[in-house]
């Protein structure tokens, strides 16, 4: 298994070169330019700033110095205020990643727990419940739910504050208590974990209904275990495999961030960076956050094929 | 029997302990103590005190709303919410501020007085005893080196054209910004070439307090350019130290109202200002810490403020009704004129639109105070005229109304006589509108009263801002719904630029000699009452001939104010981004 995972490593190499020139070329065709606007620049402003950006050069020298860049780590500067790429995505991304994994346990826990329970009780009241919940949150859209949250709980009933991240926005203020605003926190983590939880229930229902119908199953009741022990100790565990499939791309999605949640609540995350360097053209966080994503993507899907090992023993990589 | 598919992970003795569990971490967070000051008013809390006593400086603190900013170097700014967030920064040799009968003027600021002029020379005196933040003298060089560096082509400002030709006409401004060519024939100047050009721009500090500019013709909008942030003074040691890190909090020095201490960049993020004790000028800011959060989505700000989290923020237009049904809200609510004329420019190198029975079938054919209630509630004003409601010069509707102002009709007309009666043969065209609710909304307006009142149809474009500018500048337009927001308060930023044969911002090609004519004189004209006239006859000659726009509506400025906040004085014609952001240091939060 070490090997497969080395392996599946450097093939991050190829992934993420390709990524880059796609993203490269594709950016470059898209009408418009990081200095186009309504109210013309004059052309000395223009040259000047293709000069100071790299810009005059011919596209396949940009390309290879782009390239050249990225293999010292340097992702270059943001049109929007010169600032370092690589900072914007660290900061952003430390932000988003807080509200991503928060998500993620709430998605996870109340999945899996809503999931369950509505296998356990099929055809009862909880799984009604859970099947209502489930559907509710597939169809409803975030921003709509968002919305909704946010003039029950926020506007009418003052329960919950709504303006930016009630957690800490850099990592050296993570240990420092005053930056953490728990009212702050929750209806961001709402709002991103309803759809995901509903997947979640939806395939963990589902995966537990066939777990439960099986032999093995019949016969662990059959010797006198508990309901307990054959639920915990043999069903949840062969019935999480598929589960386990879809955790990887939403871990993935939650993590690098929501536009639409980070732009309800002006919190300041790489997500709403990464739609917003795209409608101003800012190449240089275009290309930085789609590697960065590209990245993540991969790194969670391999973690998700390593977990298959873990959880089902007949797998194995060679 | 037990049914085989239904089974028991947990007692029901687990589960009411567990549901009331999960119920009472609920409430503690929803409901839990959180810090308030006291006296920090939520909206919908109490009345406004008759008395406009301060409150403690404790409690002098607040949050406001603004667009995401670029850039907080003044030489390098293009947008309103940079500018606005600069404008509390730095202060320039003049300030622009509201008279007693509620128009504006330019009035010393750091300057000590008028300047004296002797032909082309400008010659000011600044204040004595001026000072930086830092605590380090203030003195002429400063404003020299300010404005050089707006005129330096490597800094690329955006706004270098106010001290150009075509506007304050510093000497040698231009020649400098352009020695790095043009697109078809760049050029690469040696720095000493490009000292030789800085040095010959003409401003120069006679000594530490005596600053002389020289122009190439007298300008009547002399203070008022020099109190734009192109004119801003800037120091020389710490550019030079810090590079593009000379904005960073720690780095930056101002000599304005506050200090900039806190930043979070990129989108989401904040800015925090803080009072100057340097600060020159009265009133000293009251407010103890200002904190400006980039939030570019009017809804998630008007939400935030109906929590309490914003004090002051813009809102959309579509709240309007919302807001003005609420009895508290309706009370937090401005509606502010803004300098903002909106127009449906039309392509006058079109074979079609460069009829002139054509665009004025297109212009009689909408209704403009119809539109401007169904689409933006009536926050804005029907407008058949260019030079906007409070500036100088300003003529109204009434004279243009008979002309090119609604009526079917004489719509029909114009067309049949351009060629297409009843729009028979005439080809479609296409709308290109930003891509966001309102403007599609307004462009859906627009195609059904042409289609209904002329039988046309109009194709609506519906595109990102980025590709939006680029058909623009690339002139690939049909229809485009766009317009002009004024730089600074006086009638030729209204015009020069936009009309005149080949002006940097006319896209759609308005050529007419008449105008050229007009504007070149206006330019040049020292008396100020001969300059507004000509203007003015530049503005009839272009209304009343669509020349590449037809008028529709004059904006306003929308925002919700907290009860708490005194000193707000907003006017559309200076603010720029906030209510009153003209006078930040006037702003304070009233004793609750």
């Amino acid at each position: 298994m070490t090997a497969y995972a080395i392996r599946r490593i450097l093939w991050l190499i190829p992934v993420l070169w390709a990524v880059a020139t796609i993203t490269f070329f594709l950016m470059h065709a898209v009408p418009g330019g990081p200095f186009t606007q309504e109210k013309k620049l004059p052309e000395s402003i223009i040259i000047a700033l293709n000069r100071r950006y790299n810009l005059d050069e011919p596209l396949w020298k940009q390309y290879l110095l782009y390239l050249w860049n990225l293999l010292h780590g340097d992702l270059g500067l943001s049109f929007r205020g010169d600032y370092d790429v690589t900072m914007l995505i660290r900061n952003g991304f430390f932000v988003t990643a807080q509200l991503g994994i928060l998500a993620f346990i709430v998605a996870a826990v109340f999945g899996i727990g809503l999931g369950v329970l509505s296998a356990l009780n099929q055809n009862g009241p909880l799984d009604y419940l859970g099947v209502f919940v489930a559907t509710v949150g597939a169809a409803l859209p975030n921003f709509i739910l968002a919305t909704f949250l946010i003039i029950i709980f926020a506007v009418n009933l003052g329960w919950f504050d709504i303006l930016g991240w009630g957690g800490p926005e850099r990592v050296g203020d993570a240990l420092d208590p005053s930056v953490w605003h728990i009212k702050k926190l929750v209806l961001p983590v709402v709002s991103l974990s309803f759809l995901p939880t509903a997947y979640i229930a939806r395939v963990t229902r589902a995966s537990m209904l066939e777990v439960l119908r099986q032999d093995y199953i019949r016969t662990a009741h059959a010797k006198g275990l508990a309901d307990q022990v054959v639920i915990i100790r043999h069903a949840i565990k062969n019935g999480m495999i598929p589960v386990l499939t879809l955790m990887g791309p939403i871990a993935a999605a939650l993590v690098t961030g929501s536009f639409i949640v980070e732009n309800i609540y002006s919190i300041p995350g790489v997500g709403r960076a990464f739609v917003e360097a795209v409608l101003y053209r800012d190449y240089g966080m275009i290309m930085g956050t789609t590697l960065f994503y590209a990245a993540i993507v991969a790194v969670a899907n391999l973690v998700v094929d390593l977990l298959y090992a873990v959880v089902d023993p007949r797998v194995r990589y060679g | 029997m037990r049914r085989a598919n239904r089974l028991r992970l947990l007692g029901w003795g687990w589960w009411v302990p567990l549901m009331a569990m999960v119920v009472l971490l609920f409430m503690v967070v929803a409901c839990g103590e959180e810090e308030k000051e006291e006296g920090t008013a939520t909206p919908g809390a109490g009345a406004s005190p008759t008395a406009e006593a301060q409150a403690p400086p404790e409690q002098q603190e607040i949050v406001v709303q603004s667009g995401q900013p670029e850039f907080f170097d003044p030489h390098r700014s293009n947008f309103e919410q940079d500018i606005a967030i600069e404008r509390m920064l730095w202060r320039g040799l003049y300030q622009l501020v509201l008279t007693e009968a509620g128009g504006v003027e330019a009035v010393p600021a750091m300057a000590a007085g008028e300047p004296t002029v002797a032909g082309n020379v400008y010659t000011v005196k600044l204040k004595a005893g001026l000072k930086w933040s830092d605590g380090q003298p203030l003195t002429a060089k400063d404003f020299v080196y300010g404005i050089q560096r707006e005129c330096d082509p490597k800094v690329a400002g955006p706004y270098q054209y106010l001290l150009g030709e075509s506007i304050l006409n510093i000497v040698g401004c231009d020649a400098y910004f352009n020695a790095l060519g043009t697109a078809d024939k760049p050029l690469t100047p040696t720095d000493a070439e490009l000292q030789t050009l800085r040095d010959a721009v003409g401003v120069k500090a006679i000594d530490d307090t005596t600053l002389q500019i020289t122009l190439g013709a007298p300008k009547v909008t002399f203070t008022i350019i020099m109190s734009l942030w192109a004119a801003f003074p800037s120091r020389q040691d710490v550019i030079e130290q810090y590079g593009d890190k000379w904005t960073d909090p720690g780095n930056i020095v101002t000599n304005g109202p506050f200090i900039l201490t806190g930043l979070t960049p990129g989108a989401g993020g904040n800015v925090v200002l803080t009072p100057n004790p340097n600060w020159a000028l009265e009133p000293k800011p009251a407010l103890r810490k200002l904190t400006i959060r980039f939030i570019d989505d009017l809804e998630a700000a008007f939400r935030a403020f109906q929590t309490g989290e914003l004090d002051i923020t813009s809102i959309p237009a579509p709240e309007i009704p919302t807001i003005k049904a609420d009895a508290t809200l309706s009370k937090q609510f401005l509606q502010v004129g803004a300098s903002r004329i909106w127009s449906v420019e039309m392509q006058m190198k079109d074979e079609v639109l460069s009829k002139y029975e054509v665009r004025l079938a297109l212009s009689r054919a909408i209704d403009r105070e119809m539109l401007v209630k169904v689409v933006y509630n009536d926050a804005y004003l029907p407008a058949n005229y260019w030079i906007v409601q409070g500036l100088t010069g300003h003529q109204g509707s009434e004279p243009f109304e008979s002309i090119i102002g609604y009526d079917p009709a004489a719509a029909k007309k114009a067309l049949s006589d351009a060629g297409y009666p009843d729009g028979q043969g005439f080809p479609t065209l296409k709308l290109t509108v930003l891509d966001r609710p309102d403007r599609k909304a307004e462009g859906e307006f627009l195609q059904k009263s042409w289609k209904e009142t002329l039988g046309i149809n109009v194709e609506i474009e519906a595109v990102d801002a980025k590709t939006r500018s680029s058909t623009f500048n690339t002139k690939n337009f049909d229809l485009y719904m766009g317009g002009w927001q004024i730089d600074y308060p006086d009638p030729e930023n209204v015009l020069i630029g936009l009309f005149d044969t080949g002006g940097g911002n006319n896209q759609y090609e308005c050529s007419d000699p008449d105008v050229d004519a007009k504007l070149k004189a206006a330019g040049t004209e020292t008396d100020n009452a001969k300059r507004i006239k000509l203007l003015q006859d530049a503005e009839t000659l272009i209304v009343t001939k669509l020349c590449g726009m037809a008028p529709v509506w004059q904006g306003a400025f929308l925002y919700l104010a907290d009860s708490k906040m005194g000193g707000l004085k907003p006017n559309g014609q200076i603010d720029a981004a906030m209510p009153g952001n003209w006078c930040p240091e006037c702003w304070y939060v009233k004793a609750q």
